[in-house]
């Protein structure tokens, strides 16, 4: 009989890992899918909460929280590529126009 | 016997999350995502709601990915220029340490309990289309405008804006 705590703890790993891929990796779309990566271990603790109490409303959530996260994929990537022809690279350090 | 398909299931995960976040060739830590995307969706289909398994799947695995390695492909060196520096690195390897110690002591103090029986008809897409038209018929047609808002500003940012 599977319990709740281990897919909470994958979950958390998920999360460290994705977060440690947004503050170390330089390619903007590694940036990019590494918080893919933190979004879809919050909907695996959704989901697995959601098994825990019997209900499918946190089903609902992860549907919604995928419609938002393709839209965000496809404007992100659109900015990544015109980043690119922008700058000739994807290091987000050249993204320094707006720095202060 | 549903312990050990996890275990193996959540390894494969972990690994592809790994690769992503430590791989220096972009183009392999792109493919270690899909195959995280994958054994997350697999992790969905265990946990009674298959059909956003197979969604999990085909959004990313299939439309991310392709996206994502497209653009790769299309670069030539994408990691390139100067490293992130030591204090930043070491700073977000104390933080997440930080974060998983804490977290994870939180989760074993509290000690979940096994999951409770749900009869078979759990998860299925007869239940869920019930529960999004009762309590999100609203969210589910603004969800429908967003992703028709992304698609025009997809196209609009693509363009060749910049010369």
């Amino acid at each position: 009989m599977m319990a709740l705590g281990p897919y909470l703890i994958l979950s958390l790993f998920l999360f460290a890992a994705g977060l440690i891929g947004v503050l170390t990796r330089r390619s903007a779309i590694l940036v990019f899918l590494s918080a893919e990566l933190m979004l879809n271990s919050a909907n695996l603790l959704f989901l697995a909460f959601g098994r825990h109490y019997g209900d499918l409303q946190g089903a609902a959530f992860v549907f919604f929280v995928m419609a938002v996260s393709a839209a965000e994929a496809a404007v992100g990537m659109a900015i990544v590529v015109a980043f690119m022809k922008h700058a000739k690279t994807t290091n987000i350090d050249a993204a320094n126009l707006m720095k202060w | 016997m549903m312990l050990w398909i996890f275990f193996a299931v959540a390894f494969i995960a972990f690994l592809g999350a790994l690769g992503l976040v430590f791989h220096s060739n972009p183009m392999v830590a792109g493919l270690c995502m899909a195959v995280a995307m994958v054994a997350q969706g697999a992790l969905y289909i265990l946990l009674h709601v298959p059909f956003l398994g197979f969604f999990q799947m085909i959004v990313y695995a299939g439309a991310v990915m392709v996206m994502a390695v497209f653009i790769i492909m299309a670069h030539k060196s994408a990691e390139q220029g100067q490293e992130v520096s030591l204090t930043q690195t070491l700073a977000t390897y104390l933080g997440a340490a930080l974060f998983l110690i804490q977290a994870v002591r939180a989760v074993w103090s509290a000690a979940p309990p096994s999951f409770a029986q749900v009869d078979r008809a759990f998860g299925s897409i007869q239940q869920f289309g019930n529960v999004l038209v009762e309590h999100y018929a609203v969210p589910f047609e603004l969800a429908s405008l967003v992703l028709l808002a992304a698609m025009i500003g997809a196209v609009v940012m693509a363009r060749r804006i910049w010369e």
